[in-house]
């Protein structure tokens, strides 16, 4: 494993307006995540775990503070060049998978790829070669409506992968899934660390997911508030708002 | 200046319109480009197909309405633009109706009615026409619609005669220009037969089908308007094209040899009553409004025709005088109706659009999280409305245009001498760009709308 961090996050503080009233919700918030790593956050709902992820998958800026991701600064794009970066770096996962309904699941995988320059046949090779990975090359042309839970996710995950971006960002992939599946899910997160060498950036409720990744983090009112290495006895390390280097 | 009009006139009512042509091909060229997006737009349609199709069907409606409406337009409005070329003066009697002028004024006024030297001059061999009208009865007994027949008598070789020199066609008649040359070659063969035989005549195609009578046949006419000159006719051939189906055309000298053979030998007060009121009506063709004036201006002020006497207008100043009567109900149709249609329409698809893009809400911020940019988002749901605009407005229009004028043959307008009306040729343009800009005009919010969904506020529910 490579300790180059690909994603710096420099003491960010991101806060909402709600009418009057401000709520700050990510504070003075620094963190680093070295190139291939699997890191789960973990914290109560509500901590700012989502807020946090959609910041560095470049879906929301900081209201202060620098996000680089690999070369980007990306807390200084505009939203169009956002998007573009997006498209090419970041792969999403969503709790509730998100799918489009009416494509089925290789034109829902086949969707990023639209954005690209990229011929039909380069194309069809990128998608199968996804759909293969994640195990459902026999069930493209089904709708996700036909499709398990389990397996609109995995059609979520090769969607994420599909432009093979360096980040994946899962917010909670495994909530709304069974233990089987939630597991086998876990399972294919862990071979895209350790074949294709992902970023994986997973939120989670669970420990026993969070228990597969590299590093947890855990989150609590907008503050990194410890570090937890899954096997290790639980080091103790409060951390406060300094990055972990 | 005028040809501006010219211009607009073609412009709205010719298939070939280049505009419209260009405007389908750029949508086809835009369409087939992003075949993958119009695909997915496509798809998205189909998951609400109840919905997508009452859209289209009411832009289909609407469109059909506002094609009626302006075809109608479109057809007054050619009637009554005032051309700079090709003037058609219109001389008739000046304080009656109908107007019964003797035939005596046809040769002075047939050339304009120059007195000096220096005035302007008519070539009446091609530049002018008479026209006299001939009704009678086919049983005189039996003087119901489908017995009595018209005919409006006139020289036939202005009705179309080919000059030899210039190897060309010339009429005093508008549509003759648009006929093919077939058609013209054969319209002038059925002109020298009339010339030769007077007694032979053109009948338009529904009154001949009513009449329950052939090519070929021969008929007597018990006339109404001229007592006692009852004529022999034979059918010689149907009139083409739409405008004269009821009508039929003859020999205006039949007419006159007729009235002649029935005043042979009578003293001036036992003539016949009709002998010295025969020309209705006379049409004299000039150039430009310049020499009409002059025309108008020699008439007027020629001592030749006072009993009695006689006035001059343009073709268009005459009907639009007559579409005085209906201003306010064109103006209604023009600047109420065509608005409303046009408003409604808008706000169906409006009302339709963000229906489906508050449903998608979700979807539209996935999209933004795989990469798809704000204006990419905007256009698939504009590319969404115009997709149903575009598609059920082009195929209402033509289909209007289908209906009216190949399948029931061209609508018989209750405003009189109009005779039948047809779709403007331009009609699949109209829908084409009508259903695309109201589409256009009602999923410009929605759209906004979807281009500013804001991904973290979608995903991150509050806790
Ligand atoms: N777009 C937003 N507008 C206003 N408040 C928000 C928005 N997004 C998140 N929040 C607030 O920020 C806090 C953290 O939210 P979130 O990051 O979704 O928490 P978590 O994912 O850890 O449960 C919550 O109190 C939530 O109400
Ligand atoms: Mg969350």
């Amino acid at each position: 494993m490579s300790l180059a961090p690909i994603v710096r996050v420099e003491n960010v503080c991101k806060s909402f307006r709600r009418g009057s009233e401000q709520i700050d919700v990510l504070m003075n918030l620094s963190l680093d995540v070295p190139e291939g790593e699997f890191l789960a956050l973990m914290g109560p709902s509500g901590s700012g775990k989502t807020t946090l992820l959609n910041l560095i998958a470049g879906l929301d800026r900081p209201t202060s503070g620098v996000i680089r991701v690999g070369p980007e600064t990306i807390s200084d794009m505009s939203e169009a060049r956002l998007a573009r970066w997006r498209t090419r770096n970041v792969g999403f996962v969503f709790q509730f998978y998100n799918l489009l309904p009416v494509l089925t699941a290789y034109e829902n995988v086949e969707l990023p790829l639209l954005l690209l320059p990229m011929s039909k046949a380069m194309r069809k090779q990128q998608v199968t070669t996804a759909l293969d990975l994640v195990g459902l090359s026999n069930r493209m042309n089904h709708r996700p409506g036909q499709l398990s839970g389990g397996q609109q996710q995995r059609v979520g995950i090769a969607r994420a992968i599909v432009t093979d971006p360096t980040l994946i960002v899962a917010d909670e992939p495994t909530g709304d899934l069974d233990t089987r599946s939630a597991h086998e899910i876990l399972d294919l997160m862990v071979e895209l660390k350790n074949s294709l060498n992902k970023t994986i950036l997973m939120v989670t409720h669970d420990p026993k997911a969070a228990s597969r990744a590299e590093r947890i983090l855990h989150l609590e009112k907008g503050q990194l508030v410890s570090e937890t290495v899954p096997g290790a006895p639980a080091l103790d390390s409060r951390i406060t708002s300094e990055p972990t280097a | 200046m005028n040809s501006i009009d010219e211009v607009l006139l073609r412009f709205t009512s010719d298939w070939r319109n280049p505009v419209g042509i260009a405007a389908l091909a750029l949508v086809l060229f835009v369409a087939i480009l992003y075949w993958e997006q119009t695909r997915f737009m496509l798809k998205s349609l189909r998951r609400n197909v109840l919905r997508s199709v009452l859209t289209g069907m009411a832009t289909f409606i609407l469109v059909l309405v506002i094609t009626l409406v302006w075809s109608i337009l479109a057809f007054l409005d050619r009637q009554t633009a005032a051309k700079s070329e090709n003037l058609k003066a219109i001389i008739t009697e000046k304080y009656q109706l109908p107007s019964q002028m003797p035939i005596s004024y046809a040769t002075s006024l047939a050339e304009g009615a120059p007195r000096n030297a220096g005035d302007y001059r008519v070539n009446p061999a091609k530049d002018s026409m008479l026209w006299a009208f001939y009704g009678g009865t086919l049983d005189p007994n039996k003087k119901t619609r489908e017995n009595i027949i018209f005919f409006f008598a006139m020289e036939p070789s202005k009705i179309i005669s080919y000059d030899n020199r210039t190897k060309k066609y010339s009429s005093m008649m508008d549509d003759i220009d648009q006929a093919t040359d077939e058609e013209k070659r054969l319209l002038n063969d059925a002109c020298r037969e009339m010339e030769k035989y007077p007694y032979k005549v053109l009948v338009g195609p529904t009154r001949l089908a009513q009449m329950n009578k052939r090519v070929g046949e021969r008929f007597k006419v018990t006339s109404l308007n001229y007592k006692e000159i009852d004529l022999e006719f034979e059918i010689l051939g149907e009139i083409p094209g739409g405008r004269y189906e009821l009508s039929a055309a003859m020999n205006y000298q039949y007419l006159q040899d007729a009235i002649e053979s029935y005043n042979k030998g009578k003293s001036k007060d036992k003539q016949h009553a009709m002998t010295e009121r025969t020309l209705a009506l006379m049409w004299v063709r000039v150039p430009d409004m310049d020499a009409f004036e002059r025309v108008a201006q020699q008439i007027s002020s020629s001592p030749e025709y006072t009993t009695p006497a006689v006035k001059c207008d343009t073709a268009s100043s005459g009907i639009a005088s007559f579409l005085d009567a209906y201003k306010d109900l064109l103006f209604g149709m023009r600047w109420l109706l065509v608005p409303a249609i046009l408003v409604t329409m808008s706000l169906v698809i409006a009302n339709a659009i963000s229906i489906s893009v508050r449903e998608r809400r979700v979807e539209m911020a996935v999209l933004k999280v795989l990469g798809f940019s704000p204006n990419q988002i905007l256009s698939l749901v504009l590319g969404e409305a115009l997709l149903i605009g575009c598609t059920s407005g082009l195929i209402s229009g033509w289909l209007t245009y289908f209906l009216i004028n190949d399948l029931v043959g061209g609508l018989a307008l209750p405003i009189a001498f109009f005779g039948k009306f047809f779709i403007s040729d331009a009609a699949p343009w109209w829908g084409l760009s009508i259903g695309a800009a109201t589409a256009l005009a009602g999923s410009v919010l929605p759209a906004w709308s979807a281009r500013s969904v804001k991904v973290s506020e979608v995903f991150s529910k509050v806790a």
